[in-house]
């Protein structure tokens, strides 16, 4: 029976995969925590579907999928930042329209290479297909988001239950803000990875989503979704080995999975 | 090693200044041209309580939200125990409305108290024990030590009302801005609020509370100041206002 469980585990570049899934599924979580209590879900939802056009521009360039994709991503938030200084536009419409503006330049840009094959990765993930160099870069990342995380956890709390008393006490409110942007956009970048960028909000929201259903501690409910995050692209991964079903849509479906159980375990507490 | 929140130095007060000095105000909402206070002049004693009386819209909150930082001041100047405002802001504690908060925020009463505590930690540090000890005490202080480990979501008004107030507590500040504390609260909770502000002033501390019950509660307070469309007007003529009876003064 064990051997349904190690069989893929002789395959380098699954190893290479599970690696890379344990790691995403832990950041996405662990940042999806604050996304989701701060209401910054659609934001989430607006930065990886605006990663597009610079994944496809660094692709046809030949240079790092990854720095097209977090430059797209990083200026993105700021845009809609700054756009939403302007009174007369609703930061909310913005949100709604921006990523759907740079979906549709993404879309057109590759269209002009009259090859879809590579689109697929892009919006759909390929895990399974994880390079030494990405699992290096997934690292780096999580481990930088992951430290910023533990250092302004307290700061990150009282900014996200009380912005107005944070303000007052001096925390620099706007600063957190952008910042949180920031790691967001990183975050989302190494979701792309996973479970691309039409996937990627699915994984910084569902296992959040469930935990919250399960506690009413921070700390547990980060630790949950960690937890959840991670069995569901584990799970996603060996879904994908054994049925050749899509890794992305395969870890997506395993964390809606683990809400739905999430959500009927919590009618019985 | 300590790492001070953006900007704000903890400069200690100046004993002889008073708690609270504002000479010409004007403040203004950022979308906003026209100001929701102006000409606004007051100086409050250490060690007093007052009222700050007027009907919704009077500019209340905007006067306690200039004075924290959160609104930008457009004209004239605060001086908070004789300092310009963000000196010592750490001795000033404001009490917003609960609507302000996220209640719903997965953390216990005793997290959100033990906040309070914050501007004295700074970046990187956690609470420690004496600062979980002053908020116990603090949340005791208020009646509520039992629900300590509650969800916040799961307090009633009153309740919300008094562990904010202990959240107040637990800063130590000397000059607190409570913005309508006992709007919508039980009985119960008006007379823990009215014990504790009697206990805040004898300690030499000072209170200034936004407030819609003011005739009910006039012996509290040392002083009274009225405002209407965000300028100071006279007793009598806040009496004589229709608006008035919007105070709930009955």
């Amino acid at each position: 029976m064990t051997h349904y469980l190690t069989d893929p585990l002789q395959y380098v570049f699954i190893q290479r995969a599970l690696v890379a899934a344990v790691i995403i599924g832990v950041l996405c979580a662990a940042l999806g925590t604050f996304v989701v209590l701060r209401r910054m879900a659609v934001v989430g939802h607006a930065l990886t579907h605006s990663a597009l056009p610079g994944l496809v521009i660094a692709y046809l360039m030949g240079t790092s999928l990854f720095a097209g994709a977090l430059i797209a991503t990083v200026a993105t938030a700021l845009g809609i930042g700054f756009l939403a200084r302007d009174e007369n536009v609703y930061e909310d419409t913005l949100v709604g329209m921006v990523p759907n503006i740079m979906f549709a330049f993404g879309i057109l840009l590759i269209s002009t290479t009259r090859s879809f094959r590579d689109l697929f990765s892009m919006l759909f993930g390929n895990i399974l297909g994880v390079t030494e160099g990405d699992l290096h870069l997934i690292m780096l990342i999580a481990a930088v988001s992951l430290l910023a995380l533990f250092l302004f956890y307290k700061e990150l709390k009282l900014f996200s239950v009380d912005p107005n008393y944070a303000k007052t006490i001096g925390l620099p409110v706007k600063l957190m803000h952008y910042g949180i942007l920031l790691f967001l956009s990183f975050t989302v970048v190494v979701g792309i990875q996973a479970v691309g960028t039409v996937l990627t909000n699915a994984l910084l929201v569902i296992p959040v989503a469930a935990a919250r259903l399960l506690t009413d501690r921070l700390g547990r409910m980060m630790a949950l979704s960690c937890v959840f995050a991670v069995i569901s692209a584990i799970g996603g991964i060996y879904l994908s080995y054994y049925f050749g079903s899509a890794s992305g849509a395969s870890i997506v479906m395993f964390a809606s999975l683990i809400f739905a159980i999430a959500w009927i375990g919590s009618k019985f507490r | 090693m300590k790492f001070s929140y953006c900007q704000h130095r903890h400069d200690a007060p100046d004993p002889k200044a008073p708690a609270l000095e504002i000479k010409g105000l004007g403040v203004s909402y950022a979308s906003e041209e026209k100001l929701a206070l102006k000409d606004f002049d007051i100086s409050v004693p250490a060690g007093s309580a007052m009222a700050l009386v007027g009907p919704n819209g009077a500019g209340k909150s905007t006067l306690f939200k200039a004075i924290c930082g959160l609104l930008p001041v457009r004209t004239g100047n605060i001086r908070v125990f004789g300092h310009p405002l963000g000196a010592c802001h750490h001795r000033v504690v404001y009490l917003p409305q609960r609507s302000e908060i996220d209640w719903h925020f997965p953390i216990s009463v005793l997290d959100l108290v033990v906040m309070g505590r914050y501007v004295y930690l700074g970046w990187f540090n956690r609470p420690q024990k004496r600062d979980i000890d002053i908020a116990r005490h603090a949340l005791k202080e208020m009646n509520v030590l039992d629900l300590a480990d509650r969800q916040i979501s799961k307090l009633s008004g009153g309740q919300q009302q008094r562990v904010l107030i202990a959240r107040a507590l637990s800063q130590n500040a000397d000059l607190l801005l409570l913005d309508e504390p006992l709007n919508a609260v039980d009985v119960s909770t008006r007379q823990t609020v009215a014990e504790v502000l009697h206990k805040i002033k004898a300690q030499g501390k000072t209170v200034i509370v936004a407030t819609h019950y003011y005739d009910q509660e006039e012996g509290r307070y040392d002083k009274a100041i009225y405002l209407k469309d965000g300028k100071k007007i006279s007793g009598a003529d806040h009496k004589e206002d229709p608006t008035h009876k919007d105070c709930d003064c009955t």
